[in-house]
């Protein structure tokens, strides 16, 4: 069978009927309200199918649900039983968007390194992945910038490009190969002239990107430590926290893990998606938050995003799907922040601040009394920090945060990682 | 997997969202992206609303107090019970010591049948909701000045205004969807204006911040509209051909001297001058408000002077142009326009109105009582001789929502029967002698009314979680065993009686709310689209009517014993008496604990430490709560979030009310702060 | 070594998936600290759990959750896995009540844990505040069963106040073996207090602490070790030869979900334990 292929429209139908019988099929649905989602399709006939449009949410939730039962758990008398829950279930995606379906390769990646991630993985592990190039960038979309998009060279099963009355199908991993091979009937190889008119399509889809997103710039300015601490102070005052971008990211995949008792005697523990734009995402038993400001949250996720994935990964976590742009209620997106980035005049490089000056910016002391305790240390000789707690203008806990903060010390160090919490 | 189109529970934004649902439970949350408001996104509220659906405290069966703890019944034995009790009760003490709350996170349908049971059942209109502690002076006030009570226009026009002035809301937090309204106008180059005692969020995007004490509203408004005047900037073609009485009203208003401007509400008359040039020379300028205006005892007042304002510079009665009262509950729009009032049937028909009661006697086929009802705050604050003896609570939670919590406390405890049905066993419901439990929203169909007027529906996801069941049914199971057989089948059918009987929603019926994205009323009948903005071209009342309001101080103020203001209000991630968001895992994380925003300079002259205890103690009592220090509070005044059943803040708060609209001043009182050791 | 195989496979198979262990013993070390002996239910697993000095386990309690606690026992003591735990809200209050014979769930070990072959050879000198001597006590009793393998030992330990000295038992023991210093100190002493009293910079001096082939091993609350580093720092010690812990948020324990990252490593994976110069080129806020 060769790479490429091409499937009429009018056989659509019947090959997904196919499929639908061997594995769960999922595709992008439009419901009678108008948006489009991924929906498990029970029967081929009464659903309107729409490759026209990304649907509301990526198709991670099928392989990292927003909630999921990782095990059920039982106390019976003294003793604490656990009962695993490992689901497995053969699927098919038909219909994704080359961004998402690079998110999910993404995502492979994180859950297969090191510890392996047996809930992602078996849900993953049988699951055909067909997607469908972009002729038209959609509102917000810079997947051609993220190079995730519109028409992928790799990582599919199947991938395919919308001609007219017909598909071209490229064969991508063994089990694209498996599924038409199958079905062959449905298929026949597709013509020079279809390579040439698939080429030209994706040439023409390339070309009308509006939006070009410097990834690049972006990230070595970060990791230069050029992005100034206003930038971060205006994001974090924009972002209302609502963790809607987190959510809805291809790639995000933070989570937490929690019980939900069911009864006095039962319960589960579940996974639920998280998101770092939330204060309670670090925060510690004891209070303490090592990103107590919004400004600090968005600027980890941003870090995660890009320079972070860069090191590890060798790409930025972000596949140009622009869901974060389309949803975020104050531009906190990829694209604002980027452009904000790019086209900032470089900072000027700090000089390191002294004890005292720490202690004003924190709030400690102020300006007035930080003068008078340096002249009175003048005198008697003393360190800056004894100066103040003598005269109970911060106490010996201030001094030591500053302190640790001119070390460039975490307010979390040693307390033993996990010391009895 | 399925999904299941439906309304958010949380605020009256309104935003609808997908239940993802899997072998009976919810697993997942999906913003629509279609819906006007939703846009894809929702709040943290919204994007986990439904963990506390399978909570596993929710109530499972009814409760029924037996030698004083609440125990095991059966239905049957419950709902005879309540009906025995509130029949005897009306009978030996009359109807009128029966009171009613209904409830703003119910549907329309349960609202109108609930007000339905009251008046028709029981014969009383002893039926309030908490309407009554968030825009009943809204009601009052609008109703005085334009005749109708709601938001003006609809949410996405904001986007659309040149100018918003924000005042009393901290938009962000209370109605995100809103707020990201404002931002968008913001990014089409829009002037925002922020009037705030505390330095919300959104006052770091505005254009002219002002920073008010406490209490002080009429003063800034009437300033303003002085500066108005003598800069010419009001709009006379409007005033004349559109409004009433501005002649006395102007004369008065020339008399303010703007020197009280800074002596009591202390914003620079400069400051307030930009604010007026900005709000007023532009042609569409909308002002948005909430609870920082309306829960005062001069709450009416301070509705009245915003609407003085939006009539004198011409800002009503076109697109993105208006006045908007952000209403707080999913549904206490709904709740109110179902006449879950003590004076008003449904569509705020009076019920003084004999045509109005005869109109509704025909269909309901008994008789209705005239007498005027009692408040919500009255039934817990009143005094008087018309005691109530018993009572039904649907939905609502007034033992930690109410004022001045001992004496609601010590009221509910004095009940000789209280009957409560709730999702959860909530603080009122421990007061009660009988517990029903009660489906949430994810259990049943129905519709909500956004604060944008906009009816849309709530649709059933799951069946109800144990032997729970909707109010609806609740209330027609209980309507039966007291002699008035209510045969709904469906909320469907409910909402044709309310079709007919209500003007405003004369038009609304189940059919249509399937297709687009639900209907504004007035929607006075089938053929009728709905009205996205109020008041075009002539006002409801015919002519807006000005009225001068004079200045009246808050009830109590910070004197040398109580040297503190302390004001009260919600944050973003819970939502009031938190019976919901503090089972919710993303929320109770988010906040996990009470606290006092206190100014750091307040603090450290008191020796208070961040994040450590701190004691609030007002005349009515006190609480022990963790100090958070902020500048966005200004010095001498400290805010107290009334989410937290442990460190409830209504404890502090007194029951002084606004006169007409019974709102008791949850903004406005005095405290002094003691460190703990 | 195959059936070895197997087992740990089997340990990881699932890596969310807790063990249960009982617990044995239960040790009252101060009125909010418990130091807790388990063993697993599934012989197998006891038999073949290894773990180094400074690694934590994540433990699961009945409709609690789970939270990351380090090992406070040493991989030679033989009778299981001990746990010192802080009451500090509602996981670590309810495994306070749990009594001899209770269950909890048990997945690990995870983090670095001590460098030890990098210490071998050295003089070390342990700095522990409060709850934060119990990963330290893990090594110090390493260090004991292996004594030839280090040199001096110096173990400087502070409490709030006598009653919340840990390890008294440990502490006297551990003065009595031979190149061993341990000197302890309470912020606020009580009347029978005969010992040392102050913060526990100056003992420092008091223990005549050289830095030459030395290596400092510090835990405790943050406050502490700022002032710690600052003077050991002053004192001549290279930022590589003082080690610490950091705390974080943490949830998986496999650097998967998140919590725990600062800068582009996890706590849980890359840490706890790091150098004061790994400590410092974080990039600050993240």
């Amino acid at each position: 069978m060769p790479d490429e292929l091409i499937l009429d429209k009018e056989h659509l139908t019947g090959f997904l009927r196919k499929i639908a019988k061997e594995r769960e099929l999922v595709a992008p649905v439009k419901n009678s309200h108008g948006d489009t989602l991924f929906e498990v399709v029970s029967s081929v006939d009464d659903i309107s199918l729409d490759l026209e449009s990304k649907p509301v949410m990526p198709a991670k939730n099928f392989f990292l649900p927003r909630t999921e039962t990782l095990f059920h758990y039982q106390r019976k008398g003294k003793q604490y039983l656990f009962k695993e829950v490992l689901p497995e279930v053969p699927r098919v995606l038909f219909g994704l968007r080359s961004c998402d379906l690079w998110a999910i390769l993404f995502l492979d990646v994180v859950f297969q390194e090191n510890f392996k991630d047996r809930y992602y993985l078996n849900r993953r592990s049988d699951t055909v992945l067909i997607n469908i190039g972009c002729r038209e960038p959609m509102r917000n979309c810079f997947c051609k910038s993220a190079k995730s998009g519109p028409f992928l060279t790799q990582g599919y099963d199947l991938q395919l490009t919308d001609l007219g009355d017909r598909f071209f199908v490229e064969i991508g991993r063994p089990r694209g190969r498996e599924l038409v091979e199958k079905w062959d009937y449905f298929f026949r190889p597709a013509t020079n002239r279809d390579r040439d008119e698939q080429y030209e399509i994706v040439l023409e889809a390339e070309s009308r990107f509006e939006r070009i997103v410097d990834f690049d710039t972006a990230i070595s300015r970060f990791i230069n430590n050029e992005v100034d601490d206003a930038l971060w102070e205006e994001l974090g005052n924009r972002c209302q926290g609502c963790g809607g971008c987190a959510y809805v990211c291809p790639t995000c995949y933070c989570f937490n893990i929690v019980d939900r008792p069911d009864s006095e005697t039962e319960g589960q523990r579940l996974r639920i998606h998280d998101a770092c734009t939330l204060a309670g995402f670090t925060r510690l038993a004891g209070g303490h938050n090592p990103r107590h400001e919004r400004s600090r949250r968005v600027r980890r996720r941003f870090y995660h995003k890009l320079p972070f994935a860069q090191e590890k990964y060798h790409r930025p976590s972000c596949v140009g799907c622009g869901r974060c742009v389309e949803i975020c209620f104050g531009r906190v997106d990829m694209i604002h922040f980027i452009r904000m980035v790019c086209e900032r005049p470089e900072k000027s490089k700090e000089a390191s601040l002294r004890l005292g000056e720490i202690l004003v910016r924190a709030g400690v002391i102020s300006t007035e009394e930080l003068k008078i305790a340096l002249e009175k240390q003048d005198r008697t000789g003393k360190l800056l920090g004894t100066q103040l707690i003598e005269d109970g203008l911060a106490t010996g806990k201030e001094i030591a945060f500053a302190l640790g903060r001119q070390l460039g010390i975490p307010e979390t160090v040693g307390t033993g990682g996990v010391v009895g919490r | 997997m399925h999904r299941v189109l439906t309304t958010c529970c949380f605020c009256a934004c309104g935003c609808n969202l997908y239940l993802e649902v899997e072998a009976e439970k919810i697993v997942g949350v999906i913003p629509s992206r279609e819906h006007p408001i939703a846009r894809g996104n929702l709040c943290l509220k919204g994007w986990n609303s439904s963990e506390f659906v399978h909570h596993k405290d929710r109530l499972r069966y009814p409760l029924i107090r037996k030698n004083g703890r609440l125990v095991k019944a059966s239905w049957e034995e419950a709902l005879d019970l309540v009906a025995k009790k509130l029949s005897d009760i009306k009978e030996r003490y009359g109807a009128e010591c029966l009171g009613v709350l209904s409830s703003a996170k119910c549907t329309n349908e349960e609202n109108y049948l609930l007000m339905k049971f009251a008046r028709a059942v029981l014969k009383t209109n002893n039926v309030d909701h908490c309407a009554r502690l968030c825009h009943s002076p809204s009601v009052i006030g609008l109703s005085n000045a334009f005749g109708s009570a709601a938001m003006t226009n609809a949410i996405s026009e904001l986007a659309g205004a040149e100018v918003i002035l924000v005042t009393g809301s901290n938009t962000t937090e209370q109605h995100p969807q809103i707020a990201r309204f404002i931002f968008d106008a913001l990014a089409r180059g829009a002037k925002l204006i922020v009037v705030d005692p505390r330095r919300i969020l959104l006052s770091r995007f505005a254009h002219v911040y002002l920073q008010p004490r406490l209490g002080t509203d009429v003063i800034w408004l009437n300033g303003m509209m002085k500066i108005i005047l003598e800069e010419g900037l009001f709009d006379d073609a409007f005033i004349e051909m559109r409004t009433e009485n501005f002649r006395a009203f102007s004369e008065m208003l020339r008399s303010f001297d703007l020197k009280h401007v800074q002596a009591i509400s202390g914003i620079p008359v400069e400051d307030l001058r930009r604010a007026a040039r900005t709000y007023a020379s532009v042609k569409r300028a909308m002002i948005i408000y909430s609870m920082g205006i309306t829960q005062h005892i001069s709450g009416t007042d301070n509705v009245q002077s915003i609407a003085n304002m939006a009539m004198l510079t011409g800002h009503v009665e076109q697109e993105c142009t208006g006045v908007g009262p952000l209403r707080g509950q999913n549904n206490v729009q709904g709740a109110c326009d179902m006449g879950a009032l003590p004076g008003t049937l449904s569509g705020y028909q009076s019920v003084a109105d004999e045509g109005i009661r005869k109109k509704f006697e025909r269909v309901w086929k008994t008789d209705l009582p005239t007498a005027p009802g009692l408040t919500a705050t009255d039934m817990f604050h009143g005094t008087g001789d018309k005691k109530i003896q018993a009572m039904f609570i649907m939905g609502e939670n007034p033992a930690l929502s109410h004022p001045d919590l001992k004496t609601t406390r010590a009221a509910l405890q004095a009940l000789e029967f209280v009957a409560v049905s709730d999702i959860f066993l909530t603080e009122t419901a421990e007061f009660a002698d009988v517990v029903l439990p009660a489906a949430s929203f994810a259990e049943k169909d129905g519709t909500f009314t956004s604060t944008e007027r906009r009816i849309q529906r709530i649709r059933k996801a799951i069946s109800p979680v144990g032997t729970s069941k909707p109010d609806w049914q609740i209330i027609r199971e209980l309507s039966s065993r007291m002699n008035c057989p209510m045969d709904y089948e469906s909320p469907a059918e409910i909402m044709e009686e309310i079709a007919m009987l209500t003007p405003i929603y004369g038009g609304v019926y189940y059919d249509r709310l399937e297709r687009g994205w639900g209907l504004f009323w007035p929607c006075p009948n089938r053929d009728h689209p709905g009205t996205p903005f109020l008041h075009k071209g002539s006002f409801a009342r015919g002519k807006g009517r000005f009225e001068y309001i004079s200045y009246r101080p808050p009830a109590e103020i910070p004197d040398d014993a109580y040297p503190f203001y302390l004001t009260t209000g919600r944050i973003y991630e819970h939502w009031h008496t938190g019976s919901m968001t503090r089972r919710i895992t993303a929320l109770s994380r988010e906040q996990p604990e009470a606290f006092v925003e206190i100014n750091p300079k307040d603090a450290k002259r008191l020796g208070v430490a961040n994040a450590k205890p701190v004691r609030v103690v007002s005349r009515r009592g006190e609480i022990t709560v963790k100090a958070r220090f902020t500048d966005d509070v200004p010095e001498k005044t400290v805010f107290i979030p009334f989410h937290f059943r442990e460190a409830p803040a209504n404890i502090l708060t007194h029951g002084h009310c606004d006169p007409g609209a019974k709102i008791p001043e949850f903004k406005v009182c005095a405290v002094r702060l003691e460190p703990v050791q | 070594m195959e059936d070895r195989a197997q087992i740990l496979r089997k340990m990881v198979a699932n890596i969310y998936h807790p063990h249960s262990a009982s617990i044995q013993g239960v040790k009252e070390e101060t009125r909010d600290i418990k130091t807790l002996t388990l063993v697993f239910k599934d012989q197998e697993i006891q038999d073949h759990f290894t773990f180094q000095p400074g690694q934590f386990v994540l433990v699961s309690v009945f409709n609690c959750g789970e939270a990351p606690i380090s090992i406070s026992s040493s991989p030679t003591f033989s009778e299981g896995l001990q746990l010192s735990i802080k009451k500090m809200g509602l996981l670590t209050g309810e495994i306070h009540r749990y009594t001899e014979g209770e269950e909890v769930g048990l997945r690990g070990p995870y983090g670095n844990g001590f460098p030890l072959d990098e210490l071998c050879g050295h003089n070390l000198l342990f700095v522990g505040g409060g709850i934060g001597l119990a990963p330290l006590r893990s090594l110090i009793q390493y260090v004991f069963s292996k004594r030839s393998e280090f040199g001096r030992v110096t173990v400087l330990y502070g409490a709030r106040t006598p009653r919340d000295i840990v390890f008294k038992d440990d502490l006297a023991a551990w003065g009595r073996e031979k190149d061993v210093k341990v000197l302890t100190t309470v912020y606020r002493d009580n009347p029978e207090w005969k010992g040392e009293v102050g913060p526990l910079s100056p003992l420092l001096e008091k223990a005549a602490i050289s830095p030459s082939n030395t290596k400092a091993i510090i835990c405790g609350h943050p406050a502490i070790i700022s002032y710690v580093i600052f003077d050991l720092l002053k004192m001549g010690f290279a930022e590589d030869e003082i080690i610490s812990t950091l705390e974080r948020n943490m949830k998986c324990g496999v650097g998967k979900c998140g919590h725990c990252s600062i800068g582009s490593k996890f706590t849980c994976m890359h840490g706890p334990v790091f150098t004061y110069r790994q400590i410092k080129e974080f990039p600050s806020v993240l």
